[in-house]
């Protein structure tokens, strides 16, 4: 929604990004509407032919183990999937234990530093309020 | 990216809300991956059906006119609307002339003052900045 470099990787990388974010959808073997909905919008960013969505959506139903969504994923690629199973994880307002750890081991597997997930996850409430300041104007324009 | 107060709207409001969107990415002529990427993602998000979607990209090529998407609609969807539409227009870095004269028609069938959608498209230009941080972090 934001700009965005997904959609400029390789299609392989653009499509093992996806594959990490469906693995973090279900980490804790419940999906919500609002997870479901940032998976859906970032299966948009990254641009897959219609082929790979349904794959990834198969992934929904069957995840891979975090080795296997791990392949084919560059620096950058990771990086990216990273920032954006952090906003995934949070996205029905509470990151559990479970996701939590699945974050930092791919922090760990990306090499980043200690404190990635946790800035990360400071980021996105940043990006929170700022949603919901959109939400505030919205609503003083009402009538 | 974020829970986007769509959710609970009808098939039919949400196609017109992706019609626009459309649109708007059309609107200087020429139509670039960021535009098809942040439509996708919206489209996405919405979690419009991937049938209606594939009727909603033909549009890339000839859109559906702005007053045709926005009839009959109330006021709270067009201003959703705009608020994403104002996103889509910011995606290349900068608002064509075309851009925000098709922004503020649609303010204007949303009644939303100048003052308001220029608070608007300063919020978006915020959320730009939290999202560039991003790349200071990692």
């Amino acid at each position: 929604m934001l700009p965005d470099t997904v959609h400029k990787l390789p299609r392989e990388e653009r499509f093992a990004y996806a594959r990490l974010l469906a693995y973090i959808a279900r980490i804790d073997d419940e999906l919500t509407i609002d997870e479901m909905a940032m998976f859906e919008q970032r299966l948009g960013t990254a641009l897959l032919s219609p082929n790979q969505r349904e794959m990834i959506r198969d992934d929904l139903r069957n995840p891979p183990s975090l080795e296997e969504c791990m392949e084919n994923l560059s620096g950058e690629a990771g990086r990216l999937a990273l920032r954006d199973a952090v906003m995934m994880a949070a996205a029905d307002g509470n990151v559990d234990e479970d996701e939590r750890d699945a974050l930092e081991d791919i922090s760990e597997v990306l090499g980043l530093k200690e404190d990635a997930v946790d800035q990360l996850l400071q980021w996105t409430v940043k990006g929170y309020r700022w949603m919901k300041e959109g939400y505030d104007i919205l609503d003083n324009l009402e009538e | 990216m974020f829970p986007d107060g769509l959710s609970h709207r009808s098939p039919q409001e949400l196609r017109r809300y992706a019609e626009v969107l459309v649109y708007i990415a059309a609107a200087d002529g020429e139509l670039v991956r960021e535009e098809i990427a942040v439509i996708e993602a919206m489209m996405g998000r919405c979690m419009i059906h991937p049938e209606v979607r594939v009727d909603i990209r033909s549009g890339f090529e000839h859109p559906v006119p702005l007053e045709q998407s926005l009839m009959d609609l109330e006021h709270g969807l067009i201003r959703f609307i705009l608020r994403d539409a104002a996103f889509v227009a910011a995606i290349d870095g900068s608002y064509d002339p075309k851009e925000i004269k098709a922004l503020k028609a649609i303010a204007k069938a949303g009644e939303v003052s100048k003052e308001d959608l220029s608070s608007l498209l300063d919020w978006v230009g915020d959320g730009w900045n939290w999202y560039q941080d991003f790349s200071k972090i990692l």
